[in-house]
């Protein structure tokens, strides 16, 4: 350890300055934007903003996409971890790239193939026209399920990442035990796997559900003006009417929800060192 | 369901959900026809031909290029040293300066772009190629100081502290010493950093102008006018040069122990 305080502030300062002036102070002055009417604090831009059954709908809709894509990515999450770390360890590595492998493409690419596959011509319509379920296309782009099956593709790694890492650090031999017991596998499901990798899913479930809030390109690309989402939303009401002040409401809300996990993960974190 | 018949199964599903939809861009933009359709109509390097012939595309490919280097080189200068001191310097308010500079990562994008747009772009009238780089650098600064200061956690501070004692300065210390042993650590940090703002979307969407606009936004706005293959061939391209990065980033720095 250095003791030189100038030198450590000279090293410091210049990132947290710069952090500060082009980031920091923007995102406050915006925030404080919504709390501000006619020259007083306020709350009318809050209950303006609940009071229109529109943005009550989109609120209640992300949160609802929100919960459903951590929750469908849990299960899923858990069937392939749980796959995945019962593999050799060489092609368990394979695996791990192959899950890691969509997190470097863009996501406007990975969004975009949903359009080849969802829509009017796209896979699943002919494949529908073909065996004669249907007659004429379907729509599927521009709905609720499109936006849950892109969001779904986007941040499922992320789910099964973390609960690989959490069925690694589980006992080996607590399954084997728990079957030998007596235990079927439901009960050792309930009893024994999820208690034991509970952090990790806790872990993937905030990066999912934080992940699905505040995505942009997904509902844009997916659900376009139909199904709404918090960020689109925003852009609208920026775009669309120039107001900035249910924006700096959604800001708000997002802010909140996003810096919440970040509190949850980090609680965890230390939790895990002091261990 | 007896695991022989249950690993393959759930792995086939899986990861065919997860990467499928990327080969089908590919073998879309390979299409003969003029609208996007699988299975392709045909076969045509058409389409990828085309990629290169869009202006816009050109353009906007070149200020995401810039953006992604220069922003990350930017972050990097402004990072290391940063880095350097939280881990090897009794720093007041430490935990202040690390959670300003990592606040980037946890605010969406899409509001930081709004409030430069409304609070820096709008009254001091900055040019928004200058506010973009600005941003981008803002968005890679925490990818920048975690990569560096796990790699100087890693690395033992006593031999700095051994060339101070035997005469070399601080900085030739720094220079001499710590910099070539945590130069693959700044080249993680450059390839993530690199690749998170080429891939950016958010913070671009207010921040354009006319004649700027990053890649992503500019592919959004074009699948907005033509459902034409050519954004499914870019999209290829991009993810073909997305994965040969980190690829031969994995290869030779084993980035995955940096990420």
């Amino acid at each position: 350890m250095f003791q030189n305080r100038a030198e450590a502030l000279a090293l410091a300062l210049p990132a947290a300055v710069f952090a500060a002036i082009v980031f920091l102070a923007p995102v406050v002055i915006l925030l404080a934007e919504g709390f501000r009417n006619a020259d007083s604090w306020s709350l009318v831009a809050y209950t303006n903003f609940f009071s229109d059954p529109l943005n009550r709908t989109v609120f209640l809709r992300t949160f609802r996409l929100g919960l459903v894509v951590t929750a469908v990515s849990a299960v899923i999450g858990y069937a392939a971890a749980f796959a995945i770390v019962n593999l050799t360890p060489r092609s368990k590595g394979q695996m791990i790239g192959l899950v890691v492998l969509p997190l470097m493409i863009s996501s406007v690419a990975r969004t975009y193939a949903w359009i080849v596959i969802l829509g009017r011509t796209g896979i699943v319509n002919q494949a529908l026209q073909l065996v004669g379920l249907s007659d004429e296309p379907i729509r599927f782009l521009f709905t609720e399920t499109a936006v849950f099956i892109g969001l779904l593709q986007l941040f499922l790694p992320l789910m099964i990442l973390s609960l690989i890492s959490a069925l690694e650090n589980m006992p080996k031999d607590a399954i084997p035990a728990a079957r030998v017991l007596g235990a079927n596998w439901f009960q050792v499901f309930f009893k024994v796997i999820l208690p034991l990798t509970k952090e990790g899913l806790v872990i993937g479930g905030t990066l999912v559900f934080t992940g699905s809030l505040t995505a942009y390109i997904t509902p844009a690309i997916l659900g376009g003006s139909k199904v709404l989402m918090l960020e689109t939303l925003l852009y609208q009401r920026v775009t669309v009417a120039n107001d900035f002040v249910s924006a700096s409401v959604i800001a708000f809300i997002l802010i909140v929800m996003s810096f919440a996990a970040n509190l949850l993960l980090k609680r965890l974190a230390t939790a895990r060192n002091k261990r | 369901m007896k695991p022989r018949v249950f690993t393959p199964l759930v792995l086939f599903l899986v990861i065919g959900f997860l990467i499928g939809p990327f080969f089908i861009i590919v073998a879309a933009s390979l299409s003969g026809g003029e609208t996007l359709a699988f299975p392709p109509q045909g076969f045509s390097l058409q389409w990828v031909a085309k990629v290169f012939t869009v202006e816009s595309f050109r353009e906007s490919f070149a200020i995401s290029m810039l953006l992604a280097i220069g922003g990350t080189a930017a972050a990097l200068v402004l990072g290391v040293p940063a880095s350097y001191a939280l881990s090897r310097y009794k720093l007041p308010f430490g935990e202040t300066v690390r959670t300003i500079v990592s606040l980037p990562i946890i605010v969406p994008g899409i509001i930081v772009g709004l409030a430069l747009l409304r609070y820096i772009v709008v009254p001091f009238g900055f040019n928004i190629t200058l506010v973009l780089f600005l941003a981008h650098t803002a968005l890679v600064l925490p990818y920048a100081v975690r990569v560096v200061s796990a790699s100087l956690n890693n690395l033992r501070s006593d031999i700095e502290e051994a060339a101070v004692l035997l005469g070399s300065s601080r900085a030739g210390a720094f220079f001499r010493v710590v910099m070539p042993n945590i130069r693959s650590g700044i080249l993680a940090a450059f390839i993530l950093g690199f690749v998170t703002s080429f891939n950016q979307v958010p913070v671009s969407l207010f921040l354009s102008g006319p004649g700027v606009r990053t890649l992503p936004i500019d592919m959004l706005s074009y699948m907005e006018i033509t459902y034409d293959p050519s954004v499914a061939a870019l999209s290829a391209l991009l993810a073909f040069m997305s994965i040969g990065i980190v690829f031969l980033a994995e290869r030779f720095l084993g980035f995955s122990r940096y990420v």
